[in-house]
C-alpha cells in the first residue's frame, strides 16, 4: 500500500527537473561560449593572412617601422604589421588582435625565380671557351662565352659526359656578370656602418632565444675573437665582430645572422643560418647547412694598401642549402674567390664575382654564377675547366625561393618559412 | 489539500522547465549560421587559389546565397578586399567574411 505523499514526489520531481534544467543551461552557455571562441578565432585568422598578404604586395620600405591599423575600419579587425631587414631576406610579422585575443605569425620573405633570368651556368665572357672533363654534366640552359664549349683531356681524365656537351640552350654571356640588387647592398652596407649595441658575450649562457615579435638581439663581440661552443642560439639574434667568430660543431643555430671580419665553422656543424664576412669564411669538412641559409663575402671599403683576397672555403663533404655570394665594390688586384672542396653539393645557387674554384667531384643543384673557373690540380692550375662538375638547374624544387639580392629574383614575393605562430 | 499545493508545484515547475527548454533552443546557435560560414570559407580558400579571383558575383549554395564583393584594397592593384555575405531565402544576412588577398590577375 503506497503512502499518499504527492507532495514530497513532486518536491523530488521538481528537483530532478531543476538539475537538469541547469545542465542544460550550462551546456548552453559552454557551447555558445566556445562558437564565439571559434567564431573569433576564424575571424583573426583571416586577419591575420590578410595582414600576410598586405606585406607580401607592398613595397620593402612600408612597414619597416611597424604600422598597427584598422583593416576594414572595424572596431575588430586590428592587425599590427612589421618587415625587418634579415640578411639576404626579409622577416615580417602580421599580429591580429580583438579583444584579449591575439594571434600572430612571423615569417621570411622569398622571391620566385626569373624563368627569363634563370640559367644553370653564367660564365662572363673573357674570350676564353668553357672546357669540360671527365663526368661533367651539366643540365640547364647556360649563358657561356662566345668561344663556346669544348672537350678537353686534362689530368688524365677524358671528358665522359653526355655528348650534347650541355643539355639546354646555349646563349652568350657578357662581359660582366648581372648585378646584385644595389638596393639590398644598401642595406647591407648601412647595417655595417651601424653600431649595434647589446650583450658582448654569449659565455656562460647554455641558450639565447629571441622572438622575431621582439627588438633584433645584438651580441657584439668587438675586437675580441670568439670561440662558440655548447649553445643554442636561435631567432632574431645578430652576432657581430669586428674580428673572427668561430662557431663549433656543438652549436645548434636557427634564422640568426652572423656579422664579422672572419668566420670560421668547425667540422661537423650543422644549422640554419646567414653567415657575412669581410675578408673571409671558412666552413670545415662534413658541414650541413639547412635551407635557407647563406655564405656572403661584403665588401665596401676600398682594398688596402696590402689587398687580402676574400675567400669562402667550403671543405669536403660539406652540403648547403641556399645562396652562396661574392661582392666587393670596389676591384682589387686579388678577386675574392669562393673554394669548393671534393664532394661538396649545394642545393641553390652561388655567385662569385670573382674566381670559383672547384677541386673534384662537386655537385650543385641550382645554378653558378661566375666571371672565371679555376682548376687546382696537383699542381696547375686551369682556367673555365670543369672536371666532373654536376651541374643540375632543373634539381632545384619547385618550391626553392631566393633573396631579391640574386639578379635571378622574379618580381612576386612568397612566404619563404613559417617562422612562428600560435 | 496536499494534493491540489503538489499539482501546482509540478505544474508550475513543469511550466518553467518548458520556458527554459524553449528560451536555450531559441538562443543557441543554428545549424544554418554554422552551415553558412563553413561554406563561406570554403568559397573563400577556393577564390584565393583561383587565377581570376578579382571578379564581384553573386551565386547559389544548398539555400544560400553567396554575395561576393571584391574591390582594390588601399589603391594598392596587388591586393584585392573580398567580401562574402551569405543570405537565406528570406534575404535575410546569416554570415559575412572579409579578407584582403592577393590579385592574380595583377
Amino acid at each position: 500500500m503506497l503512502k499518499a505523499s504527492a507532495l514530497y514526489i513532486v518536491i523530488i520531481i521538481a528537483l530532478v527537473i531543476g538539475i537538469l534544467c541547469s545542465s542544460l543551461i550550462v551546456a548552453a552557455y559552454f557551447y555558445r561560449n566556445e562558437y564565439q571562441k571559434k567564431f573569433r578565432y576564424d575571424r583573426l585568422q583571416n586577419n591575420i593572412n590578410s595582414g600576410v598578404n598586405i606585406l607580401l604586395a607592398t613595397p620593402d620600405t612600408a612597414y619597416s617601422n611597424g604600422n598597427t591599423f584598422s583593416l576594414y575600419n572595424d572596431d575588430e579587425d586590428s592587425v599590427s604589421l612589421k618587415k625587418i631587414f634579415w640578411g639576404i631576406y626579409d622577416v615580417g610579422s602580421s599580429i591580429a588582435f580583438a579583444q584579449k585575443d591575439t594571434l600572430y605569425k612571423t615569417f621570411s620573405i622569398g622571391y620566385n625565380l626569373d624563368s627569363a633570368k634563370w640559367a644553370a651556368l653564367y660564365l662572363i665572357d673573357e674570350d676564353r671557351p668553357l672546357s669540360l672533363s671527365g663526368k661533367t654534366s651539366i643540365i640547364g640552359d647556360v649563358y657561356i662565352p662566345k668561344a663556346g664549349v669544348t672537350t678537353s683531356y686534362m689530368d688524365n681524365k677524358a671528358y665522359q659526359g653526355d655528348q650534347r656537351l650541355i643539355i639546354g640552350a646555349k646563349k652568350i654571356s657578357k662581359k660582366t656578370l648581372p648585378p646584385l640588387l644595389a638596393a639590398r647592398l644598401i642595406q647591407f652596407h648601412q647595417f655595417s656602418q651601424q653600431t649595434h649595441n647589446g650583450d658582448t658575450s654569449v659565455s656562460r649562457k647554455d641558450s639565447v632565444v629571441q622572438s622575431f615579435l621582439l627588438p633584433t638581439k645584438y651580441v657584439n663581440f668587438k675586437k675580441e675573437a670568439q670561440n662558440i661552443s655548447n649553445i643554442k642560439l636561435i631567432g632574431n639574434l645578430i652576432l657581430t665582430s669586428d674580428t673572427t667568430i668561430t662557431l663549433d660543431s656543438t652549436v645548434i643555430v636557427k634564422d640568426i645572422i652572423v656579422f664579422a671580419k672572419s668566420i670560421k665553422v668547425k667540422t661537423g656543424f650543422h644549422g640554419n643560418c646567414q653567415l657575412f664576412a669581410r675578408d673571409s669564411i671558412s666552413i670545415d669538412s662534413n658541414c650541413r647547412f639547412a635551407y635557407p641559409s647563406c655564405l656572403g663575402i661584403l665588401r665596401f671599403g676600398q682594398p688596402g694598401l696590402v689587398p687580402s683576397q676574400e675567400q669562402i672555403f667550403l671543405g669536403s663533404k660539406c652540403s648547403f642549402a641556399g645562396i652562396i655570394f661574392t661582392y666587393e665594390k670596389t676591384e682589387s688586384i686579388l678577386k675574392p674567390t669562393i673554394a669548393l672542396g671534393r664532394s661538396v653539393k649545394i642545393i641553390g645557387q652561388v655567385y662569385s664575382q670573382g674566381i670559383l674554384t672547384n677541386i673534384d667531384t662537386v655537385e650543385v643543384d641550382g645554378s653558378v654564377f661566375t666571371s672565371q673557373f679555376l682548376y687546382k690540380s696537383s699542381n696547375t692550375l686551369y682556367k673555365n675547366y670543369l672536371v666532373n662538375l654536376k651541374l643540375n638547374a632543373k634539381g632545384l624544387s619547385p618550391y626553392y625561393l631566393t633573396g631579391d639580392l640574386c639578379p635571378v629574383a622574379g618580381q612576386k614575393k612568397k612566404v619563404l618559412q613559417w617562422l612562428e605562430a600560435n | 489539500m496536499e494534493v491540489l499545493i503538489a499539482m501546482i508545484l509540478i505544474i508550475a515547475v513543469f511550466g518553467i522547465a518548458m520556458m527554459i527548454f524553449t528560451n536555450v533552443l531559441n538562443s543557441s546557435l543554428s545549424v544554418k549560421k554554422i552551415r553558412a560560414q563553413a561554406i563561406l570559407q570554403e568559397i573563400l580558400i577556393t577564390v584565393e587559389k583561383a587565377n581570376n579571383n578579382n571578379v564581384s558575383q553573386s551565386i547559389s549554395v544548398d539555400d544560400f546565397r553567396v554575395d561576393q564583393e571584391i574591390k582594390p584594397y588601399n589603391g594598392n592593384a596587388a591586393l584585392i578586399d573580398i567580401r562574402l555575405t551569405a543570405l537565406d531565402q528570406n534575404q535575410q544576412k546569416i554570415a559575412e567574411l572579409e579578407k584582403v588577398i592577393l590579385n592574380k590577375n595583377d
